[in-house]
């Protein structure tokens, strides 16, 4: 019971941690600075001590500003499902394992819950956007729409290669079975789906800045954005601790070794993607989607070819 | 390839970015600031004689002036200044000058920092009693006159000057006959 | 001072908005938000939409066509807001004031409030940042 209520806290601020080390390593290789870790000594009275919880300010700063509800907007759908989309992401966190600790994770067909809830909150990313009328909404979530459906075959695919050859369908068997070759193959499967799923680089034009204005996020304001924004946290939180579970065998390690161990690979990832951030330019939609046909494909079969050995 | 070799040389190089708001660093604050940089505009009160030029050559009509009972104002609404260094060139006396500020922020432009001021007393006309050049402007055309003209005449032209010196440009012209300094007389005194 | 007015403080978000200037102003305004400034050292980032935006930065002579455009993009903005004039022109007119001018307003002030003027032709990144300074520092005291 105390680790349901602790890997709130956990999960909250690890999900922080990780948007901001996104910002620091992306503005890091950009040859600049980003947001500061130590203020200047002389500023400190204006500026506060340290950026390191950034994206926190963020949210209490959107928090408390003035919401806007456009007129031509469908209000119920509007105001809930950013609310509806922040639950479903928030209630799938009790059902990954972190780092050694069960949680919820060990109740039947628990991956099938996992992989519901996160589909869940993505498709309430989608459909608030399309109740607010603005057409540049309606751009950006097409794109956000089409983009979702490739990702979700990569993302469901792997889950389930997982599923098949360890043949268990409770996540933290999953995670605790022995390593082998569909690991690998699936881990690769389920990176590329998260690339999409978390708007790295080459596959942002669904809130394409400037391009879109805002893309889906274009009418929202004040509180909803910032829900919106928290969504986003427990998100990155939630992909990256799914696959670390999932294709990295930490988890039978004791607690003292495999905390450490999930840092260390989490701060792996989020620098491996943040480079692709960095070095990729944005994809059109088009091509992204014939680039996830291709590799999802080529994917599939050798992980499909893995299983059957 | 090249573009990961790029960067890996740029993620282990000391960022570009400068400390700017903090002065840690003082001599390091700023970017570049070139030598012909045109900031803020400075007017030297003491020099200034109140000729207007700055308000003729001003290209966005920020420099303006008004006569107010004994004072002629010349006022610069910062705001409205291009910095365009136009009255810098111009100016005679070499009164105003751009100075190298260029943080500068106004939060109320209303508010008496929004201007650069000057307050110059003026002569009254001692014939109609109108308020009409500075002193300053009166003497500085006095040695200019002097300088630049024919040694013939010189002795003449200072002698008229001086009679007409403390009256406005229309009792000048009203009372030229009177005081004998209507230009034609040396025309006649050529002829 | 409460956790709210701090991250008021630690996040301003700019939206800019160009109103027919001659495009120096808006050129200085990439180069603050450049590497070499790095405005996201304290949290300030440029955003696409004015509903996001705490910041409002106005630049350009305000042509009369660009005015309902301009007050709207204004009222997007939810409270509190802060707007910024950057460059000679939306101060006050710059080279293209007259009075009498039947196309052209200057200084958008009778249209919305401007907090902080940053005159310039145009005004230097350093400049710019040093007034947005300023803009945060007022935004802080708006309830």
């Amino acid at each position: 019971m105390i680790e349901l209520i602790l890997i709130i806290f956990t999960s909250f601020f690890l999900g922080l941690f990780y948007s901001f080390l996104i910002r620091k390593f992306s503005a890091r290789l950009q040859w600049r600075i980003g947001p500061l870790v130590f203020m200047y000594k002389d500023l400190r009275s204006i500026m506060g001590i340290t950026r390191i919880i950034q994206p926190l300010y963020d949210i209490i700063k959107l928090f408390g500003k003035k919401t806007i509800i456009p007129e031509s907007s469908r209000k119920r759908l509007f105001i809930y499902s950013p609310y509806i989309s922040l639950i479903f992401a928030f209630i799938s966190i009790f059902f990954i394992p972190f780092s050694g600790i069960s949680l919820l994770s060990n109740v039947p067909y628990s991956l099938v819950i996992v992989s519901y809830l996160l589909i869940g909150s993505l498709l309430f990313m989608i459909i608030g956007p399309i109740a607010s009328g603005s057409p540049w909404a309606f751009i950006g979530v097409r794109r956000e729409a089409e983009l979702f459906l490739v990702t979700e075959f990569g993302f469901i695919i792997s889950l389930f290669s997982m599923a098949i050859s360890k043949n268990s369908l409770i996540l933290w068997e999953i995670s605790i079975s022995e390593f082998n070759l569909v690991n690998i193959t699936a881990g690769l499967l389920m990176f590329t789906s998260i690339l999409g799923k978390l708007h790295i680089k080459p596959f942002d034009m669904s809130e394409a800045e400037a391009e879109i204005v805002a893309g889906p996020y274009t009418e929202y304001s004040g509180k909803l954005l910032g829900i919106y924004y928290l969504t986003k946290i427990f998100l990155i939180y939630d992909f990256i601790a799914l696959f670390i579970s999932i294709f990295i065998p930490i988890n039978t390690l004791p607690i003292y070794l495999s905390i450490p161990l999930f840092l260390i690979i989490s701060i792996l990832i989020i620098f491996i993607l943040s480079i692709i951030h960095v070095l990729n330019p944005r994809y059109r939609i088009k091509n992204a989607l014939i680039w996830y046909i291709k590799i999802i494909s080529i994917l599939c079969l050798i992980n499909i070819i893995t299983m059957v050995m | 390839m090249s573009s990961e070799i790029k960067l890996i040389k740029y993620t282990i190089k000391k960022p570009m970015t400068l400390k700017y708001p903090s002065s840690l660093i003082p001599e390091k604050k700023y970017s570049q600031i070139p030598e012909v940089l045109r900031g803020l505009l400075q007017r030297d009160n003491e020099k200034c004689i109140g000729c207007k030029a700055c308000h003729y050559s001003c290209s966005g009509k920020a420099t303006t002036f008004q006569y107010k009972e004994n004072k002629l104002i010349i006022e610069t609404f910062t705001l409205r200044c291009a910095f365009c260094g136009y009255c810098q060139e111009i100016c005679p006396e070499e009164a105003i000058k751009l100075t190298k500020t260029f943080e500068i922020t106004i939060n109320n432009p209303n508010e008496r920092e929004a201007y650069i001021t000057t307050e110059l007393d003026l002569l009254k006309c001692k014939n109609c009693g109108k308020y009409f050049a500075t002193k300053k402007f009166i003497d500085r055309t006095y040695q200019r006159l002097i300088e630049k003209i024919d040694p013939i005449i010189k002795e003449s032209v200072m002698n008229d000057y001086k009679k007409i010196e403390e009256y406005c440009t229309d009792c000048r012209r009203m009372l030229s006959i009177k005081l004998n300094t209507h230009p034609k007389k040396y025309v006649w005194l050529e002829g | 001072m409460s956790l709210l007015k701090k991250s008021r403080i630690y996040s301003p978000w700019l939206y800019h908005l160009h109103c027919g200037g001659c495009n120096g102003c808006d050129i200085e305004i990439l180069a603050a938000l450049s590497p070499r400034f790095d405005v996201e050292r304290f949290g300030i980032q440029l955003v696409a939409s004015p509903r996001h935006a705490d910041i409002l930065l106005i630049t350009g002579p305000m042509p009369k066509q660009i005015l309902p455009m301009a007050k709207r993009v204004y009222e997007q903005v939810p409270d509190p807001k802060v707007v910024v004039a950057i460059g000679s022109c939306a101060c006050g007119g710059g080279i293209f004031y007259d009075p009498e001018n039947y196309a052209i307003l200057g200084t958008p002030d009778s249209l919305m409030p401007i907090d902080v003027y940053i005159p310039g032709c145009p005004p230097k990144p350093e400049a710019i940042i040093n007034g947005i300074v300023q803009g945060i520092l007022k935004l802080s005291k708006k309830s």
